[in-house]
């Protein structure tokens, strides 16, 4: 807690009052701010309300909708020290900045966070990549990508110009120290003198990971502010090599400074779930081996690897989906409740889910890879067609697996995990499926199929954000006929904002020091030994995939796992589309 | 099973799977219909095929008949609700092929004029999805298919076939319509209509239903003279008595006395028509058959329960029945106690009637009698608005000026066992209201020890969950829940969880009135209140009602067209509650 609060306040103090102009930041840092940390600061500081007041009562939309009290309270509370000082700048550095990743996610993400007025006054963003590019070569590749949102268009050539101005471009070899140096020089003369903080986010390939943190920390450290790198997965890709990764980082990053992303913490569904569980009255009391039958994590791709399966090919699905963003997803959904939303006490309860969990077992997973297949004319290429992967490969792309968490909350519960490219749909959703009525009073009216007529609640975290619960309901009517009827969330029907994306939250919160969404070093340990035994004997024994035709409803094999452990998957009961 | 019958057009008498069904078989009673338990024998053995015939019935069943006599046949409730149900019922098949109507009133009226009297309020129900359900054209046959291959989810309507003979329909079922002009005191009257039905009947088993839609005064002697000259001699007789069953313990002991004297318990149907409303109906199904909510559904969790009833319209100069009674007894002590009683029953052992109403007098003989200090009486007074001038309750030339009689009431009533003790059950009912609705409003409690406590500000009572079922105007079910609002933030606010019938089902609900008559000829008495529930409901409201008469309280004045008094947010201030139905965020 007190490490925590300190870097907290060290970040905090990047901000100064003057760069949040903006209404829409401001209400997320009236809110946010004190929502994750308050436990650690809100009471300590002074409060200096009025500024926040004011702007409180914007009539944005979205405070318009509910709890107007909440805003004031809540607004006075924020802490001095979270607007920072006038004299601090945040240089954000994109290594790899001319990879795929930083064009269509980190750079917009980026922008939408200035337009926003997310980002403090004094900001620079820096792209370091290999090849020779001027910063206006730079500045026109990025601005093919960026978009305004379409609930806020005006000003937005204004914008894009401004955020253009502020971002440059060092060309570097990443494991040159020399070059990191020159960057340093860069980053130095932007600063001007002011409190330097920096931010690095690595959207580079695995292996040179360790040689630019080593450059970056040795040669572009920031000297008087707070340094942290954004690392992305791959997080090696067995037990062994991931703690090698680490124990390398650790050599010249603290635990605290580094970010391990898992982007699908930042889904506004995963950050909801937390939301639903632990201030609503009628979940929590479920949430339990006595209420719930299985679990459902689902996440499917309606494509293949299209020609990039270079990297693909070395990990495979378990690697790229299960082990990190399902699992996590996992976690925080069987969490006991933390002690307080604070980072290290939600990583605290995560961690214990990992650890209670039984290692997978081979029996308790399937594996597909895609065949080619050709619809409506069309040819649709296999796994292996992929020219940049080896025509023998074994590789996965589909699989499903049984896990369970041995604690006295879901002793017996199966979690199911799906993960799929190349099928018919692209969806992420987590699905509860419930237990029988006991004694069920209306079994008559359901036929034989009780297992049909439990209830069901679904999170559908992408496409069309919804939360929806499956009841049984009479039809209308002069009979007695039972159906089951959903008890709708649909997010576009409700909340007219569009959604930021993910890497947006992220950033941020990177930005401001906070790590719930973060995954930290123990955490990534737990992840790899559930997954590192079944991995190796994967590989080991050469297990050939069941081969299904690219976008079908994946292998057949996934069915006869969730039969096995009594469950049927919920996404492919005819009822849902 | 249930598949099997959707051709017949009768859900309810064709499913083996109703509860119906399912307490004739645990229960039969001597006064079992024929009909029925010959349905029932034939859903358990009968293969498919012989049913395939339209009407759906067999030919055994020719030997029996059904007489409905609606007595006050030119009453207000007959044109309005009891003849265009019996329609509705005839229309969808759910009659017996041998049925006869009678009119039965004082007024002298030839049968062509009563057809014609009854024409006028007869409509055909309109399927918004008859259409594009039904464009195929094929059939009954394809009808049974269908609703195979779609199991639970979608009864087909029989009206896509037929809606194009509605006129047809309406003809067939005019020349099955008589009258008798008879006095509602008088045997010789009563034999003569025993004559006409006899000379229907032709000689078959004779089912004889009465339907007493008259003032309660003439109660026992149309009873008295119907069950002595024109009961069934071989078949059964059955009334069906509508409210009000007395004005308080005494005199509604008194009128089951009387009724007992010609009439057996089984032999008399009490109707609370609130009962035979769908999302009354569905009550007990979200509950039981759904594991979402019993875990839910005790003191534990619920923090209070609110029975909402508003009407939007006053007296309207008819206010001469109600005034004798008040809001009281024409809402609070049947239709709102009967919900109160089935939502905080126990499960009961089944679905059986006798099973049903054994849980619910246990409910009301848990209740505390209602203290004078736990009600808020309001009367509505004149209001203009747009230039319109809306008349108070005094106004009507049917009451008397200085009448105390409430119009509106809300009242806190607890109930003293394990699973609700110290639960507010908050019930409210008016006139003249701003809106017309009826709902069941359940509030939770608190999250104990919130984590996203800062995120809701001070008033925590605004972020409790809530389940509304709203039993009218449009049906729905809601739960509202706390969602984080969509945004970088952490921003929380209440959404709901939504099952808007009408967005859901896209067929007409059905009237409480059908569903009731047609209980009623079934034999299935779930829907209707048994002596010792009417007896325990009065002895919950008789002391208070007559303490509000000695000591004339005078009821707060609310504008014609308001929410009502603000006594009734007092009275749930006082036991810390918010009503939901006027709360900000709606």
């Amino acid at each position: 807690m007190a490490t925590q609060y300190s870097h907290c306040s060290s970040s905090s103090t990047a901000f100064p009052p003057s760069s949040f102009k903006n209404e829409r930041c401001m209400y997320r840092k009236s809110i946010s701010v004190p929502t994750r940390a308050y436990f650690a600061r809100w009471v300590s500081h002074d409060h200096s309300g009025k500024h926040f007041e004011l702007k409180s009562s914007n009539g944005h939309p979205l405070n318009a909708v509910s709890f107007e009290d909440a805003e004031k309270p809540l607004a006075k509370e924020l802490p001095l020290s979270e607007l920072g000082e006038p004299d601090s700048n945040l240089s954000i550095t994109i290594v790899g900045a001319s990879g795929d990743l930083a064009k269509k996610k980190i750079f917009p993400a980026l922008f939408a966070l200035f337009y926003e007025d997310c980002l403090p006054e004094n900001f620079t963003v820096f792209g370091y990549a290999r090849s020779k590019m001027t910063d206006e070569e730079l500045r026109n590749m990025i601005s093919k990508t960026l978009t305004c949102r379409i609930d806020k268009s005006e000003n937005c050539g204004d914008k894009m110009d401004q955020f253009l101005t502020r971002c440059f471009y060092h060309s570097g070899q990443y494991n040159s120290e020399e070059h990191f140096l020159e960057l340093d020089g860069k980053l130095k003369e932007k600063e001007a003198g002011r409190l330097s903080n920096r931010l690095f986010y690595l959207s580079i390939p695995p292996n040179i990971f360790v040689d630019v943190v080593r450059c970056a920390s040795l040669k572009a450290s920031s000297t008087t502010g707070w340094t942290r790198v954004i690392v992305e997965k791959p997080f090696g890709r067995d037990f062994e090599s991931s703690g090698q990764l680490t124990r390398c980082l650790k050599q010249y990053l603290t635990e605290d400074q580094i970010f391990r992303i898992d982007h699908y913490l930042g889904k506004e569904l995963v950050e909801n779930l937390s939301v639903l569980r632990f201030s609503n009255l009628v979940f929590e009391p479920l949430w339990s081996r006595n209420y719930i039958r299985n679990v459902q994590l689902i996440f499917s791709e309606d494509f293949g690897t299209e020609g990039r399966g270079g990297y693909f090919d070395n990990y495979g699905i378990i690697r790229d989906i299960m082990q990190n963003h399902l699992l996590q997803i996992l976690a925080l959904f069987a969490m006991e409740t933390p002690v307080s939303l604070d980072a290290e006490d939600i990583r605290n309860e995560k961690v214990k889910v990992l650890k209670s969990m039984r290692p997978l077992l081979l029996e308790d997973l399937v594996v597909g890879q895609y065949k080619g297949h050709s619809r409506g004319g069309k040819l649709y290429l296999g796994y292996t067609d992929d020219p940049t992967v080896p025509k023998n490969s074994v590789t996965p792309t589909f699989a499903a697996a049984a896990l369970f968490i041995n604690n006295a909350r879901w002793d017996g519960v199966p979690f199911l995990m799906k993960a799929g490219k190349a099928l018919h749909t692209k969806r992420a959703e987590i699905r509860v499926q419930f237990r029988h009525v006991p004694g069920n009073l209306y079994k008559r009216n359901f036929g034989t199929d009780l297992d049909k007529a439990t209830n069901e609640l679904v999170l559908r975290v992408q496409p069309d954000e919804a939360v929806y619960l499956k009841i049984n309901n009479k039809v209308p009517g002069l009979g007695m006929r039972l159906d089951r009827s959903d008890l709708n969330l649909l997010y576009s029907a409700r909340y007219p904002k569009e959604i930021p994306d993910a890497y947006e939250r992220l950033l941020l919160d990177a930005i401001e020091g906070e790590r719930r969404l973060f995954i930290r070093s123990d955490e990534l340990d737990a992840a790899w030994t559930l997954f590192t035994p079944l991995l190796k004997e994967l590989e080991e024994k050469k297990i050939a995939p069941e081969l299904y035709p690219y976008g079908s409803r994946g292998p057949v094999g996934a069915h006869y796992l969730a039969a096995k452990h009594n469950v049927r998957w919920g996404d492919l009961s005819g009822e849902d589309s | 099973m249930s598949t099997l019958y959707s051709s017949n057009h009768c859900p309810s008498s064709s499913s083996s799977q109703s509860p119906g069904a399912v307490a004739t078989t645990v229960s039969p009673s001597d006064n079992e219909t024929p009909f029925k338990k010959l349905k029932d024998e034939l859903l358990s053995v009968t293969p498919p095929e012989e049913f395939t015939d339209v009407a759906g019935f067999d030919v055994k069943e020719e030997k029996s008949t059904v007489s409905i006599t609606v007595v006050g046949a030119s009453g207000d409730l007959a044109k309005k609700k009891i003849f265009p149900a019996l329609f509705a019922l005839y229309y969808e098949g759910c009659l017996p092929e041998q049925f006869t109507v009678f009119g039965y009133a004082r007024s002298k009226m030839t049968d062509a004029e009563l057809r014609n009297m009854v024409s006028r309020t007869l409509t055909c129900r309109i399927d918004k999805r008859s259409n594009s359900a039904l464009s195929f054209g094929l059939g009954p046959v394809f009808a049974l298919f269908e609703s195979k291959l779609f199991g639970l989810h979608e009864r087909l309507h029989p009206f896509g076939f037929f809606r194009e003979n509605c006129g047809e329909k309406m003809e067939q079922f005019l020349e099955r319509c008589f009258y008798h002009s008879g006095q509602y005191d008088s045997q010789a009257d009563f034999a003569e209509l025993d004559k006409k039905l006899k000379e229907h009947e032709a000689g078959k088993v004779s089912n004889r239903l009465f339907y007493l839609s008259i003032p309660p005064n003439i109660f026992i002697d149309a009873v008295r003279c119907a069950s002595l000259s024109s009961s069934s001699p071989n078949g059964w007789t059955r009334v069906i008595v509508e409210k009000p069953f007395g004005r308080d313990s005494e005199s509604s002991a008194a009128l089951t006395r009387a009724l007992k004297q010609y009439l057996k318990e089984d032999q008399i149907f009490r109707i609370d028509h609130y009962l035979g409303k769908e999302l009354v109906e569905n009550l007990s199904v979200l509950r039981f058959s759904n594991l979402i909510f019993e875990p839910l559904w005790s003191r534990q969790f619920i923090r209070n329960v609110q029975l909402i009833f508003a009407e939007d319209f006053g007296t309207e100069g008819r206010g001469g029945y109600f005034d004798n009674y008040g809001i009281i007894r024409d809402i609070m002590q049947n239709h709102l106690l009967q919900i109160l009683a089935l939502f905080a029953m126990e499960t009961p052992v089944s679905l059986d009637a006798e099973d049903i109403r054994n849980e619910k007098v246990k409910v009301l003989r848990s209740m505390r009698p209602l203290q004078l200090d736990d009600v808020a009486i309001g009367q509505y007074k004149s209001h203009t608005r747009g230039g319109v001038t809306y008349p108070a309750y005094t106004d009507d030339k049917t009451v008397p000026k200085d009448s105390l009689t409430p119009t509106f009431a809300a009242a806190a009533l607890f109930i003293d066992n394990a699973r609700w003790d110290g639960v507010p059950f908050l019930m409210k009912a008016g006139k003249a209201l701003h809106d017309r609705r009826a709902e069941i409003r359940v509030q939770f409690r608190h999250v104990p020890g919130n984590l996203y406590k800062r995120n809701f500000g001070t008033d925590l009572d605004q972020a409790t969950n809530e389940l509304v079922i709203r039993v009218q105007p449009d049906e729905a079910i809601y739960l509202k829940i706390n969602n984080k609002v969509p945004g970088l933030g952490m921003r929380l606010d209440r959404s709901n969880l939504n099952l808007l019938y009408a967005a859901r089902y896209s067929k007409e609900i059905p009237d409480a009135y059908e569903r009731l008559l047609l209980d009623a000829i079934e034999g299935e008495r779930r829907l209707f209140i048994r002596s010792d529930e009417l007896d325990a409901a009065w002895s919950l409201f008789t002391p208070v009602l007559k303490e509000l008469e000695e000591k004339k309280i005078v009821p707060e004045y609310y504008p014609y067209g308001s929410r009502g008094p603000v006594g009734a947010h007092y009275l749930a201030a006082r036991y810390k509650v918010r009503w939901g139905d006027i709360a900000i965020d709606k």
